[in-house]
C-alpha cells in the first residue's frame, strides 16, 4: 500500500516513525477437515498446547510484574485459573470424544462460558475477553500458528492490531516500540490510557481499513491528529521523528528570568499517575475522581475513596494534587445515580449542581473521605468544585465543607481543611470571578468547557471546530479577566483544559500570568522547556498584542510573530 | 461429612479476577472438595473451576457459604477464609 493516510482517533500528543509489525493473536480456523481423527492424539494436541501456554503465562506474567507491577501482572494468575478450569477440561474431553480436532474442541468448549459472561455487565463481561485470550492462546497454540512476541519487538516496530488487550499492552517495551494503532477503541479505552501514561505515540478505533496495511511498511503513528500515513513524504517523516525526545526534567522549572511556573498533569485513572511521575510532572493539577464511580453497581463508600486519595498524595510528597469533586451528567452514564435525559445536557443538572442536589450524599461522602486523606499524607491536596455558575453555589458547597469538618471534628476523626477553589468553566464564573476570587485558594480554568460556552460552540461537534478555539479573542480575554481577579485576591490560578498543554501557546499562558498549567502527561517535558525559554516581560507584551486582536487569526499570527 | 462456614467476602472486587483467581488457587491446593454459594440460596457451586466462581458475580460484603468434604476439611477452610478476607491489596502479599 502506498503513500496513504488513515484516520483513528489520537491518544498521545506524540508522533513517530517505524516499521508495522501485525500482531494477531486470533487464528482463524477454517473448517475442519473431514477425515477420522485419533482421540488420544487430539488429547494429547490439547495437552501439549495446555502446557505451552501455561509457561508462555508464567513468563509474561513475570515480564509484565517487573515492567508495569505486580498488581498488573496478576491478570495472568486470572488467565491461568481458566486454562485449567474443569468446566473447560470437560467441555474439550466430551467434544474431542465426538470426534472433533482439539482446535475445533477447544472453540466449542469456550463458547458457552464466553456467551454466558458477554451477556453480563461491567467486570462481568471483562471475564470474557479473559476467556477469550485464553481460548485464542490455546487454538494457536494447537494449530501451530506463530505469535509475534510483544515483549521482543525489534527496534522501532510500530504495533498494528485488531484490538490490545490490557495483558498485550503490559508486554509492550516503551523504549523499543515506536508506537501502536488498533482497529477498534476509543480514547478511554484501556490500551489509549496505556498509551499515554507511557507517553507512546498511539492511534485508536482506526477502523477496518487498518487491515489494509501490510507487514514491514513504513508509517508515521500521529497521536496528534489521530493519523497513520502509510509511506510518508519525507517532511511528515522529519515532523514524526522531530517530537520525539524531550528531556525530562524533575525538578519545578522558571521562566528565564526566574518567574516559576507549576507544570502538573491531568490524570483520569490511578495508573496515569505513575505515567505523570515519571514525564516529570510536579503534581497533579487535575485529578478526575469519576473512575472511582464509574463501571459498578453502587458508589463507592468513604473508606475506599480515602484510600484511593491518600495513595496518590503519598506518590507527590512535594507536588500539589488538586482533585475535582464528582462531575458527572452530561455525558456520563452511571447505572445507580438517577441521572435526568435532558434535552441538553451539556447546559443541566452536572457538576456542583447535582452535588448540591440529587446527589449531596456522595458530595459529603467525598469531601469526608477528602479532609481525612489531607490529615494523613504528606501531600498537599487541594479540592476543586466544577461548574461553579454562581457564588450562591460556591457559598453552598463551601457550607458543606464547614459541616463535614465540623462532624469529623465530633466525631474525633482526624482531618484536615484542604485548599479549596473552582474550576473557571463558565462565562458566570467569569464574570463572578472577583467574588468568587474572594472566597477560595485558586482558580483552575478549564479551557475545554469555557471555551464551548464562550463561543455557544458543543464539543463533540465538527462543524463548528473552528469556532471552538481557546485562541478566539473571547476565550483569551475571559481567561485574562479571571487571572486579574484572582491576582487582586492573593489566589493562585491555574489552567487544566488542553490549550495548557500545547507548547506553542506556553509563551501566551505565562504572559496571561497564570501560575501552573495543567496538561496529559505526555506534554509535561516539552511544556517545561518552553517555560525556561520565555521571558516574562517579552510574555506579558505577546499577551497584551494577543488580547487586542479582533480575530482568531490575528491572535494566531500576533502569538508566532512575537518579535514584531 | 462435611464441614461448612460461613464467611463475609472483604476484597473490594468481590470475588472477581484477582481474588478469584486466588480463591481458585487455593482450592486446588487442597485435597477435599469445596462448594460455594450464597447463604441466602440453597444452590451450590464447584468451587475448583474459575468459570463457576466467578460468574456467582459475588460482590464486597456479601456472606458466603463455604462446605468442604473431605481429608483436610478444617485447613481448606482456614485457606480459603484468609483469602476471602484479606483486602485486595494486600492479597499479593498473602500468597507470597
Amino acid at each position: 500500500m502506498s503513500r496513504r493516510t488513515l484516520t483513528g482517533t489520537g491518544a498521545t500528543p506524540r508522533s513517530n516513525i517505524g516499521t508495522v509489525v501485525w500482531y494477531s493473536p486470533d487464528v482463524d480456523l477454517p473448517d475442519p477437515d473431514n477425515v477420522d481423527v485419533d482421540p488420544a492424539t487430539e488429547r494429547d494436541r490439547f495437552e501439549d498446547a495446555r502446557e505451552a501456554a501455561r509457561s508462555e503465562l508464567e513468563s509474561e506474567r513475570e515480564r509484565t510484574a517487573e515492567r508495569v507491577g505486580e498488581q498488573e501482572a496478576e491478570i495472568f494468575d486470572a488467565h491461568l485459573q481458566f486454562l485449567d478450569d474443569p468446566q473447560i477440561e470437560d467441555g474439550v474431553e466430551s467434544a474431542i470424544e465426538d470426534g472433533l480436532p482439539a482446535e475445533y474442541a477447544v472453540q466449542q468448549a469456550f463458547a458457552d462460558p464466553i456467551e454466558q459472561f458477554e451477556g453480563m455487565e461491567g467486570r462481568m463481561a471483562e471475564r470474557a475477553d479473559d476467556l477469550r485470550d485464553v481460548r485464542d492462546r490455546l487454538i494457536r497454540l494447537i494449530a501451530g500458528g506463530e505469535r509475534v512476541d510483544l515483549g521482543d519487538l525489534p527496534e522501532g516496530a510500530v504495533v498494528l492490531a485488531e484490538r490490545l488487550t490490557p495483558s498485550d499492552t503490559a508486554q509492550l517495551d516503551p523504549d523499543r516500540v515506536a508506537g501502536f494503532a488498533t482497529v477498534t477503541g476509543g480514547r478511554t479505552s484501556h490500551a489509549a490510557i496505556f498509551a499515554r501514561s507511557l507517553a507512546l505515540p498511539a492511534v485508536v478505533g482506526v477502523g477496518d481499513e487498518l487491515h489494509d496495511i501490510d507487514e514491514g511498511a513504513t508509517v508515521v503513528v500521529d497521536g496528534e491528529n489521530g493519523e497513520i500515513a502509510v509511506d510518508p513524504t519525507d517532511e511528515r517523516r522529519e515532523a514524526a521523528s522531530a517530537t520525539h525526545e524531550v528531556e525530562i526534567r524533575e525538578e519545578p522549572v522558571a521562566t528565564a528570568d526566574g518567574t516559576e511556573i507549576e507544570i502538573a498533569a491531568n490524570v483520569g485513572q490511578p495508573v496515569e499517575l505513575e505515567g505523570a511521575k515519571a514525564q516529570g510532572a510536579d503534581g497533579i493539577g487535575l485529578y478526575r475522581t469519576e473512575f472511582l464511580f464509574l463501571d459498578r453497581e453502587a458508589p463507592p463508600d468513604e473508606d475506599e475513596q480515602y484510600e484511593t486519595y491518600v495513595e496518590a498524595l503519598d506518590m507527590f510528597p512535594d507536588g500539589r494534587i488538586v482533585v475535582r469533586t464528582l462531575d458527572v451528567g452530561g455525558d456520563k452514564p452511571i447505572p445507580y445515580l438517577d441521572l435526568p435525559d435532558e434535552e441538553n445536557p451539556f447546559l443541566g443538572e452536572r457538576g456542583i449542581r447535582r452535588s448540591l442536589g440529587p446527589d449531596t450524599d456522595l458530595f459529603e461522602a467525598q469531601l469526608r473521605a477528602l479532609l481525612r486523606a489531607a490529615a494523613d499524607s504528606d501531600g498537599r491536596l487541594s479540592v476543586m468544585f466544577p461548574l461553579v455558575a454562581t457564588v450562591e453555589e460556591l457559598d453552598a458547597a463551601l457550607e458543606t465543607v464547614d459541616a463535614v469538618a465540623a462532624a469529623l471534628d465530633e466525631e474525633g476523626i482526624d482531618y484536615a481543611v484542604p485548599e479549596l477553589g473552582v474550576m473557571i468553566e463558565t462565562p458566570a464564573a467569569v464574570f463572578a470571578a472577583p467574588e468568587l476570587a474572594e472566597r477560595v485558594d485558586f482558580f483552575s480554568v478549564g479551557t475545554n468547557d469555557l471555551t464551548q460556552y464562550i463561543m455557544a460552540a458543543a464539543r463533540e461537534n465538527e462543524n463548528v471546530a473552528d469556532i471552538r478555539d481557546p485562541c478566539q479573542p473571547s476565550v483569551l480575554r475571559a481567561v485574562a479577566q479571571a487571572v486579574e481577579a484572582a491576582h487582586e485576591n492573593d489566589t493562585w490560578i491555574g489552567m487544566c483544559g488542553e490549550m495548557a498543554g500545547d507548547p506553542e501557546l506556553t509563551e501566551l499562558l505565562v504572559g496571561l500570568g497564570l501560575d501552573e498549567l495543567s496538561m496529559s502527561a505526555v506534554t509535561v517535558p516539552e511544556v517545561k522547556a518552553t517555560v525556561e525559554s520565555v521571558d516574562t516581560d517579552e510574555a506579558a507584551e505577546q499577551a497584551t498584542r494577543a488580547l487586542e486582536a479582533a480575530t482568531r487569526d490575528q491572535v494566531l499570527e500576533r502569538i508566532q510573530n512575537n518579535d514584531s | 461429612m462435611s464441614t461448612e462456614r460461613t464467611v463475609t467476602v472483604v476484597p473490594e472486587a468481590g470475588l472477581h479476577a484477582r481474588p478469584a483467581a486466588k480463591f481458585v488457587e487455593a482450592v486446588n491446593d487442597h485435597q477435599s472438595d469445596v462448594e460455594i454459594g450464597r447463604v441466602d440460596e440453597d444452590d451450590l457451586t464447584p468451587a475448583g473451576s474459575m468459570i463457576a466462581v466467578t460468574s456467582l458475580g459475588v460482590e464486597s460484603g456479601e456472606d458466603i457459604r463455604i462446605v468442604v468434604d473431605g481429608p483436610d476439611e478444617e485447613a481448606t477452610l482456614d485457606a480459603l477464609e484468609r483469602v476471602l478476607t484479606t483486602p485486595e491489596d494486600e492479597l499479593a502479599d498473602a500468597n507470597t
